[in-house]
């Protein structure tokens, strides 16, 4: 049970949807966006996250697109895991978000809530950062599209009030080959130990990773290292590890020894998966 | 025993229970408010052990609604249930983080937990004591200051005053220190695991008032409703008649609900509003961790055999997690000693085994009651002295089956009645799994089937009066309502007691009426829902009340009949003559009575009692253990394979076997299932639970986020199920315990498997992926 009073509001369009948000605030509460619910509903009852208003983003139509249009994949932010894995639209995006929760959870949790999600994992966001994402920002100043790798730092960085309202990938990217590996501690529901998602473009592999350090990432140096075809298997991988950006984590999921063979492993399955489509 | 008449014991009938379930129409306790319930929720502790200097409720009373804040001070007294070491609420210090500090009650759930949030406790850290082995050392920080100066409610526990030992059982049979010097074979292992959960569905929630007339009425999840009522009198001083305990069907327990934990703060929360029904329901978080849990254990077996590999001397120590409070871990203690050989014939026996405190959860019953945590680590002992000895270890645990003649750990002899045929159960599982196609088979490059057993034994220590009533009261339509404080919790007992009245009354099933709900003001006195004894207990009270009803039915029927009541049979809903079956009388016309043409009345309503209460139990002696503390002993054998990858060490698990013998089974298809849901149960336990503590003891692991469990999808991709029926004597038509059996011997059978496969000795549990990758890094050191 969520042990606070809040307020609920659903917009139907993304101009109220800002101008709510801006009106709460100025009567200095505190307001946040959602549009599955999970995170909200699960860290509210536990007194790790409170709100006097809430902003329920589902009601807006832009945000519910889910298509093929001209040359883009249009995914709007809160569309369900479920729906999106369903659609195949875009399908390493679909493989990798079948891979968080539980089928029943993922009925409501949506992209634009992963891609937010206050754990380290987020693993919606591996294949956009593979198929150069783009992203389609609501804010008071009106809408934008930038780069999700600009957007993505660690962490989904927007300013206050703004709001995810589209992603937006080339269709190309859904036709490139792909794999997708989610390595847990025991039960197929859990956070990763190691997620891995990867595609092969040009005869290269790209390849991002969560669960593997504190947030999710895709490390240009690593790729260099894994598409150096001077050197075996065995060396990329080597090499690649020691370009990891930040630390290998270390918690009750796994240790950082026990992680960094099973990232090996993962990197070993991902290049015998794409060997006839990268040099 | 019973002659069967076939009419319904033995026959796979479909549970009383099953379509409302299967419907989801079944209410629980948390299903139900009332108009003006208040609600009442904890203040929790935020560290594993801590002074608590100070409350300061000043912010929380600010919430709207807040009617009460309670804190230790109301009742500044210990309960238990074995040793009565456990505030309520904490006083002075908290000694596990999650314990209940306060309660606050409000008008609404939402407005109490907000409340409850904004109630600060100043807390003084202390050291904490993180492990057994820390609990164990000299000089080690107190978790009970003055434990010896705590009231025993049973005899059977020995605290020892200036340590962390809650209590000390011993066992010393034969001459075990002169033996062991002439085993000419000796392993020694040491095996681990930290506390767990039970993780039952429904979480446990309650409801009490306190009427002005001085009766406190609680409703209420639990296994024992008449133990609620002894701690009410006991420690609340409320004259036992002025306490009523309703329950209905429990939503799994597995153990976890047959202690009292919830009711007395409740009782506290009602009594500070003036006896308003308050509700208090447990989240999930708070069911795992705040309530009782399931034991920790580190356990050091040695055995030793003679040259023919007969097991001649064994040793046991046992440090058991009990966490900060005994509770039933006191009762778990001695359980673990009295069957600490398995169901092996060891003739010298030396056993130490220590219920520990610790800045943990504490812990109470979990279905098997140490047999699952033992057997874990007999059956890896069993293995390690068969791999030494160079025996296939089907054949070390057949030439050690403990036998009629022999005598059990506390020099109870075992007799052909009292215990099941433990070599039928190995021969049996031994096909099931196949195992004479090997043990260890590599079937492609990284994959590796392996096969493991465990073999079990287990006893059902009761209280020594541990006892059950039944009441059947005839309808005027003939059939029949059974009153019986058996407690429904998933495990079907409903439907056998029915079956049992079906098969003695020979009347069909859908003339017997069975209510899920108990009402102790209602239904007679019936010791707990635990032990796996209800079958056995409230089985034998229901055949006395059958008797009893037979008894009624003839005589009535005399008169109707005007024959005597030596010449009548019932049957069929009818009471006839033997000779002449076609004479008689339907018992629907006798039920309320016989009513001669005239109008006159004779003999009244049907109503039949019954009751039975254990024979011949007695505690165990403190220095040796000697002592006959359970009734009898079903065994079994259980097998699983798996398939395991050698590259990434993860496994599946394939087939899981239970061979048992639980004497007759009263219905085929019910105790299949119990056995499935027991090997589900351990098997989670086995592979995926533990509670993963910081070095502050704080739980790392709260929530089903991080609490890993077994899911759906992920059980054996084939469960086998067999049983051997040698019928026990004094059991109802010959059928002894079942209910906790399935689980038993998982833990030791998955390990057993695992450690074939990886070649490596898995002594520790759970066993997730990354210990066998960390055992054999270490093995290949």
């Amino acid at each position: 049970m969520i042990p606070f009073d809040f307020e609920y509001y659903k917009p139907d369009s993304i101009t109220e949807a800002i101008q709510t948000f801006q009106d709460i605030e100025s009567q200095g509460k505190k307001v946040i966006y959602y549009s599955g619910g999970t995170e909200f509903i699960t860290f509210s009852r536990i007194n790790k996250l409170s709100a006097d208003a809430v902003i329920d983003l589902k009601g807006i139509p832009e945000c519910q697109v889910l298509e093929s249009l001209g040359d883009l994949l249009v995914i709007g932010s809160a569309v369900s895991l479920n729906k999106i894995a369903k659609s195949n639209l875009f399908p390493l995006l679909g493989q990798a978000v079948k891979q968080v929760a539980d089928h029943t959870s993922r009925n409501k949790i949506t992209i634009g809530g992963n891609l937010h999600s206050r754990l380290i994992y987020r693993e919606g966001v591996l294949p956009l950062l593979l198929a150069d994402a783009q992203v389609k920002i609501a804010g008071k100043e009106g809408e934008q599209v930038l780069a999700f790798e600009d957007v993505f730092q660690q962490e989904m960085k927007l300013g206050p009030g703004q709001f995810l309202i589209q992603i937006l990938v080339e269709k190309s990217y859904a036709s490139y080959q792909y794999i997708s590996i989610k390595k847990t501690k025991t039960s197929k529901v859990g956070y990763p130990v190691v997620s891995l998602a990867a595609i092969a473009k040009d005869s290269q592999i790209r390849a991002a990773f969560s669960g593997v350090c504190a947030y999710p990432f895709r490390s240009a140096q690593m790729e260099a290292a894994l598409n150096d075809s001077s050197l075996s298997i065995e060396k990329r991988i080597e090499q690649a590890l020691s370009r990891l950006p930040a630390p290998i984590v270390n918690d009750i999921q796994a240790s950082r020894e026990y992680r960094e063979f099973v990232l090996i492993n993962a990197l070993e399955d991902a290049l015998d998966a794409l060997k006839g489509a990268i040099s | 025993m019973q002659d069967r008449t076939g009419t319904a014991v033995g026959k796979p009938i479909q549970r009383i229970d099953a379509v409302e379930k299967a419907a989801g129409t079944v209410r629980y306790i948390d299903d139900y408010t009332l108009p003006g319930l208040a609600h009442a929720k904890l203040v929790k502790s935020s560290y594993a052990h801590a002074k608590i200097n100070s409350i300061d409720s000043t912010e929380a009373w600010k919430v709207p609604g807040v009617r009460a804040i309670i804190t230790g001070k109301m009742f500044p007294y210990h309960i238990g249930p074995i040793l009565a070491d456990r505030p309520p609420l904490a006083i002075e210090k908290v000694r596990y983080y999650g314990e209940p500090v306060a309660i606050v009650v409000a008008d609404h759930e939402h407005q109490a937990k907000r409340a409850a949030a904004l109630v600060k406790v100043d807390y003084e850290p202390l050291q904490v004591v993180n492990s057994v082995r820390d609990a164990f050392q000299t000089g080690a920080p107190l978790v009970h200051e003055n434990s010896g100066q705590y009231m025993k409610i049973i005899s059977n526990v020995y605290p020892v005053q200036g340590t962390n030992i809650g209590s000390h059982i011993k066992i010393r049979k034969g001459d075990f220190i002169k033996t062991w010097e002439a085993c000419t074979t000796k392993v020694k292992e040491t095996y681990s695991f930290n506390l767990s959960d039970h993780v039952a569905l429904e979480t446990r929630s309650t409801r009490v008032e306190i009427k002005s007339s001085g009766k406190v009425i609680i409703h209420t999840t639990t296994q024992s409703p008449f133990t609620i009522k002894k701690v009410m009198n006991q420690f609340f001083n409320i004259e036992l008649g002025n306490i009523i305990v309703h329950t209905t069907i429990v939503g799994g327990a597995f153990g976890g609900k047959g202690t009292v934990q919830l009711e007395p703060l409740a009782y506290l929360a009602s009594k500070a509003i003036g006896g308003k029904m308050v509700k208090l329901n447990y989240e999930r978080e708070e069911d795992l961790i705040t309530a009782p849990c399931h034991i920790g254990v580190e356990a050091t077996i040695s055995l030793g055999t003679n040259k023919d590999g007969k097991i001649i001397a064994g040793q046991y120590t046992f440090l058991i997690d009990s966490g900060a409070y005994t509770d039933q871990a006191a009762g778990i203690t001695r359980a673990m000693a009295l069957d600490c050989t398995g169901p092996y014939n060891v003739p010298n026996v030396w056993c130490d085994s220590y219920c520990m405190y610790t800045n943990h959860p504490y812990a109470t019953s979990f279905r098997g009651y140490a047999h699952p945590e033992l057997t874990f680590a007999v059956e890896r002992t069993m293995d390690q002295l068969a791999k030494k000895l160079s025996i296939d270890p089907i054949e070390l645990r057949k030439m050690n089956t403990i036998q009629p003649g022999d005598t059990s750990p506390t020099q109870s002899v075992i007799t052909a009645n009292n215990i099941g045929d433990t070599l039928k159960c190995l021969e049996r599982a031994r096909e099931l799994i196949q195992w004479d196609e090997g043990q260890r088979l590599e079937i492609s490059n990284n994959k590796i089937r392996a096969k493991g057993i465990s073999t079990f034994w287990k006893t059902s220590t009761t209280a020594t009066n541990a006892q059950s009533g039944a009441i059947l009261k005839f309808e005027a339509d003939g059939s029949v309502n059974l009153n019986c404080a058996a407690i429904e919790l998933g495990q079907g007992t409903k439907t056998i007691l029915a079956q049992i009245i079906a098969e003695r009354l020979k009347l069909e099933m859908n003339k017997i009426h069975i209510t899920m709900e108990v009402n102790s003001s209602y239904d007679p006195h019936q010791w707990r829902t635990v032990a796996s004894s209800t079958t056995f207990l409230a089985g034998r009270a229901v055949l006395a009340a059958c008797d009893d009803a037979i008894s009624q039915l003839k005589r009535t029927a005399s008169i109707a009949l005007k024959c005597s009541k030596e010449d009548l049979e019932v049957g069929g809903g009818r009471v006839y003559l033997k000779p002449n079956p076609d004479y008689g009388v339907q018992i629907k016309d006798i039920a309320l009575g016989y009513q001669y043409p005239n109008g006159h009345a004779v003999e009244g309503q049907v109503v039949g009692h019954g009751k039975y209460i254990q024979r011949h139990l007695t505690p165990m002696d403190k220095e040796t253990g000697f002592g006959k503390p359970g009734p009898w002993w079903s065994v079994g054998t259980q097998a699983i394979e798996v398939e395991w990858d050698t590259r990434d060490y993860t496994y599946k698990i394939l087939k899981a076997v239970t061979v048992l013998d639980g004497g007759t089974i009263i219905n085929p298809a019910t105790a299949t299932q119990q056995m499935r849901g027991g090997m589900y149960l351990g098997l989670s336990f086995a592979s995926s639970e533990a509670f993963l503590f910081d070095e502050g003891g704080i739980v790392q692991n709260p929530q089903l986020r991080t609490y890993q469990i077994i899911r759906f999808g992920e059980q054996p991709v084939e469960y086998l199920v067999d049983f051997i029926e040698s019928p026990a004597a004094d059991g109802p038509y010959g059928a002894r315990g079942i209910g906790e059996y399935g689980v038993i011997g998982m833990a030791g059978a998955l390990a057993n498997s695992l450690s074939a496969a990886a070649q490596v000795e898995l002594n520790h549990l759970p066993l997730i992926p990354e210990l066998i990758w960390k055992t054999k890094k270490e093995h290949l050191k």
